[in-house]
């Protein structure tokens, strides 16, 4: 019986690897890393990993923002304006005077109220997340250029140790980015699947007039998630700076929000809102985290490098949409 | 007569689950051909695979007696067949010309040559319609001259009409059925779909009647009554006992309390001033014609739609004047709303059943970071999913796997363990299976019995007089009537919604 049962109690388990997203980019994940593993000799070595598995964490815990808004059917590419800003100028602030923790938590604040602002924007003025959040980072960024902060590159102030602690030091060997960005990932991970907010960010991710007419407060519950992608933001420019010492304002003109688009895509959750989940994010971490290393390493010019991604992204978006098909028959059910 | 249109042993199956059974089905030149049968029976999916929406699982399609496939439904647009559909196909922001010539227009076009064109074709067919008139500002019937007038113009011989009438006032439907004799005198064949029988009996040539995706009996209309139509519709005498004369049997429940009063409520062009009250303890059935505004009413009570801003009228909760912003103040107080379409603003559906109904509940808390869990999802929604009978196989199958019967009861339960005390059920049948009607009632009623406070919107005649205590009948936006339902009949209802 139990020998007769072990075939097809497998089978479906393997092709059901193949056939979903997450199980795809798993493959593919592992079969880069073995590829860069055997092709470079710099790629497979402990300093190496580790400076991957740093580089990354930070996109990663920006990503993990970003997924709560996107699973929420939203979508924030103002969060680097967030980030840069905020952090940029609380650095000034501790500059002309004030002390660092101080300025710290003004710049929290500021973050907090940049996305409770992009939060009313959308939740009470009905604007589409996309331009809302488009159009708000500019502001963000263009009022941070313009009245907190002249120099594009902020230099972590002189004289406070401990900030500098915060992203270079290491427990039991793994460095503190890398713990941030796991701890991280447990609290959002319980946030969302075991939090009357997670659930209700669900379901208005799933049907959002549905949601509303069953009485979750799709406003409040709006501006909360913005406001917890701007300090998640402000969060990991913090670590950021604190790990190279500076924090450069010119990481808003980069291709970074896209990155984090791609991690929170590929990783599988559906930019319709509504799925996904926590570990969909740190696939997504990983996955991009090694082609931008091993591509790095290969020395590869940075134009072909976003060429890749964008056809990374493509692929992932239409694979997305040729395994989960918007079949005709869930889309008008009804009447047969 | 020749065959145009024949079916051989056709099945058509989603996802293993067959919606059509191996069907012989035959259309001849010049026929009106009724197809009746229960939601879910297999007519719409028929016609639609005629109309190239969706190929054939297995089976044979002939046209003229040459099998024919479709992939796409223009390549059916091509071969004559034409399909209109219960919701119109048309572009709202184009004019009447525009949509008539639509996919068929030369390089360049001059709006004034297209009209005049249009003007010719409508005039040929005999039509009233103003061919510079916007789509938008049509109604439901004169949309529906305008998708023939396409048709026509796109040569079409076949014609299949989905729930034609629905939507149509009494002299609407009298103007259709003249022009769907128009139609046949010209030599076209057409299929409609209805289930309104006597409009089967009294204007098709011959009637299929498909039950469960079987076609179990085509025959010419003369050998049929509407008796016999039921039983091959459902298989058993079940209309008598859903839809029987049970409201002349019993008394009304007496109105308790009176929990809610819209008083000259108006929103834009929907809702003109309109007044009514509903009362606890009973059921209060809304009955209107699509367009009379019912739903929106009902929607401005339950705060999903807000009432003018300027004279948009007073709502009292309990004698107490409320103005309700967002539908979680008026949950919060008690109200429910339960919606017409359960795809598009009531179901959550990639979560399971459980996780559906105890939304419901969930929402009622306020602080954000409070822990829950599946299990006590599971626990609160069992009571619910057993109380009201949805059949699954499990409490956590994704509801889209449902039937419409069990989804509409997950949509129910969603709302009642929030335990209203006014609950708004808007067309709370529609597109559920019979047994599941039956059901439905019960709760419905049950609720009243219980005490509380129902409203009943609802297209359906016969529904409306076999739950309400209370009908009233809106119109244009207002309540043009009210009467208690030992005074009211069919005729009085419908009566006081068209004129």
């Amino acid at each position: 019986m139990s020998t007769t049962n072990a075939n097809p109690a497998n089978a479906p388990r393997v092709s059901g690897l193949f056939k979903s997203q997450e199980g795809i980019v798993l493959i593919l994940a592992f079969v880069a890393f073995v590829a860069f593993s055997l092709l470079l000799p710099s790629f497979f070595s402990a300093g190496n990993l580790l400076t991957l598995v740093r580089s990354v964490s930070i996109l990663g815990i920006l990503a993990l923002g970003m997924a709560i808004v996107v699973i929420g059917r939203g979508i924030d590419v103002s969060m680097i304006a967030t980030m840069v800003v905020s952090v940029s100028w609380a650095f000034v602030l501790a500059r002309s005077g004030y002390s660092l923790e101080v300025s710290l938590v003004i710049g929290a604040l500021f973050a907090l109220c940049a996305g409770v602002a992009i939060g009313i924007l959308v939740a009470f003025g009905e604007v589409p997340p996309i331009f809302a959040t488009l159009a708000a980072g500019s502001v963000i960024y263009g009022l941070g250029r313009t009245f907190f902060f002249q120099l594009e590159m902020q230099n972590v102030p002189p004289g406070h140790e401990w900030f500098s602690l915060f992203g270079q030091a290491r427990i039991l060997g793994i460095p503190i980015t890398v713990v941030t960005f796991g701890v991280l990932c447990i609290l959002i991970h319980f946030l969302l699947s075991r939090t009357r907010f997670g659930w209700q960010v669900y379901a208005m991710g799933n049907n959002p007039e549905a949601a509303r007419i069953t009485g979750v407060p799709s406003r409040p519950m709006i501006l909360a998630q913005y406001a917890v992608s701007a300090f998640v933001a402000y969060g990991a420019g913090l670590i950021l700076a604190s790990s190279a010492s500076a924090i450069n304002a010119r990481l808003f003109n980069s291709t970074m929000i896209y990155d984090i688009l791609l991690v929170v895509v590929l990783g599988g959750i559906g930019l319709n809102g509504g799925h996904g989940k926590v570990r969909n994010v740190v696939l997504g971490t990983i996955f991009v985290g090694i082609l931008l290393n091993g591509m790095t390493i290969l020395n590869i010019d940075y134009t072909i490098q976003n060429l890749v991604k964008g056809v990374v992204l493509l692929l992932a978006i239409v694979i997305d949409s040729l395994v989960n098909p918007r079949d005709e028959q869930t889309s008008q059910q009804g009447d047969l | 007569m020749t065959t145009v249109v024949e079916f051989r042993n056709a099945t058509k199956e989603f996802r293993g689950n067959p919606a059509v059974r191996n069907v012989d089905f035959a259309l001849k030149q010049g026929e009106v051909h009724a197809l009746v049968g229960e939601n879910g029976a297999g007519k719409s999916t028929l016609t639609k695979v005629l109309a190239g929406l969706y190929p054939l699982t297995s089976g044979q399609m002939l046209m003229d007696g040459r099998p024919a496939y479709f992939a796409s439904p223009a390549e059916a647009m091509e071969a004559g067949v034409a399909m209109v559909f219960q919701e119109t196909n048309l572009i709202p922001s184009m004019n009447v010309a525009q949509n008539i010539f639509l996919g068929d227009e030369s390089f360049f076009n001059r709006l004034r040559g297209i009209n005049i064109k249009a003007q010719q074709h409508l005039q040929r067919l005999n039509f009233h319609v103003e061919p510079t008139a916007l789509v938008s500002s049509l109604g439901a019937a004169k949309k529906q001259m305008v998708e023939i007038a396409r048709a026509v113009h796109h040569n079409a011989r076949i014609f299949i009409f989905d729930e034609p009438t629905a939507t149509l006032t009494p002299e609407e439907k009298e103007h259709f059925f003249a022009l769907v004799d128009r139609l046949k005198g010209e030599g076209a064949s057409i299929i409609f779909i209805s289930h309104a029988l006597e409009e089967a009996l009294s204007h098709a040539d011959r009637i299929s009647v498909l039950r469960d995706g079987e076609l179990i009996v085509t025959d010419d209309t003369a050998n049929f009554t509407r008796e016999t139509i039921v039983q091959a519709m459902v298989g058993r005498q079940l209309t008598d006992e859903l839809y029987g004369n049970a409201a002349t049997l019993r008394t009304p429940r007496a109105p308790g309390e009176k929990v809610l009063a819209l008083e000259n409520v108006s929103m834009g062009k929907a809702v003109r001033s309109a007044t009514l009250s509903v009362f606890a303890g009973q059921v209060t059935g809304l009955f209107g014609l699509v367009g009379a505004g019912r739903t929106e009413m009902m929607k401005i009570a339950a705060g999903v739609l807000k009432r003018d801003f300027f004279h948009g009228g007073r709502i009292r909760l309990h004698g107490e004047p409320v103005r309700f912003r967002v539908p979680r103040q008026a949950v919060t107080r008690g109200i429910a709303y339960i919606t017409e379409d359960r795809k598009v603003d009531g179901l959550f559906d990639t979560m399971g059943i459980a996780q559906n109904i105890f939304l419901g509940k969930l929402v009622q808390g306020s602080n954000p970071l409070s822990v829950v869990s599946m299990t006590e999802a599971r626990e609160n929604a069992a009571q619910w999913i057993k109380s009201l009978n949805v059949r699954s196989i499990s409490d956590t199958s994704r509801v889209v796997e449902l039937s419409g019967g069990n989804q509409q009861k997950v949509v129910i339960a969603k709302s009642l363990i929030q335990e209203p005390s006014i609950i708004i059920f808007d067309e709370p049948t529609r597109g559920v299976d019979v047994g599941a009607i039956a059901e439905i009632h019960q709760i419905i009623e049950a609720l009243a019995d219980a005490g509380a406070a129902v409203v009943v919107i609802s297209s359906y005649l016969p529904e409306v007089l076999n739950l309400s205590d209370r009908i009233l009948v809106a119109r244009q936006g207002r309540i043009v009537e009210e009467m208690t339902v030992d005074e009211a009949t069919e005729e009085k209802i419908m009566y006081a919604a068209v004129h």
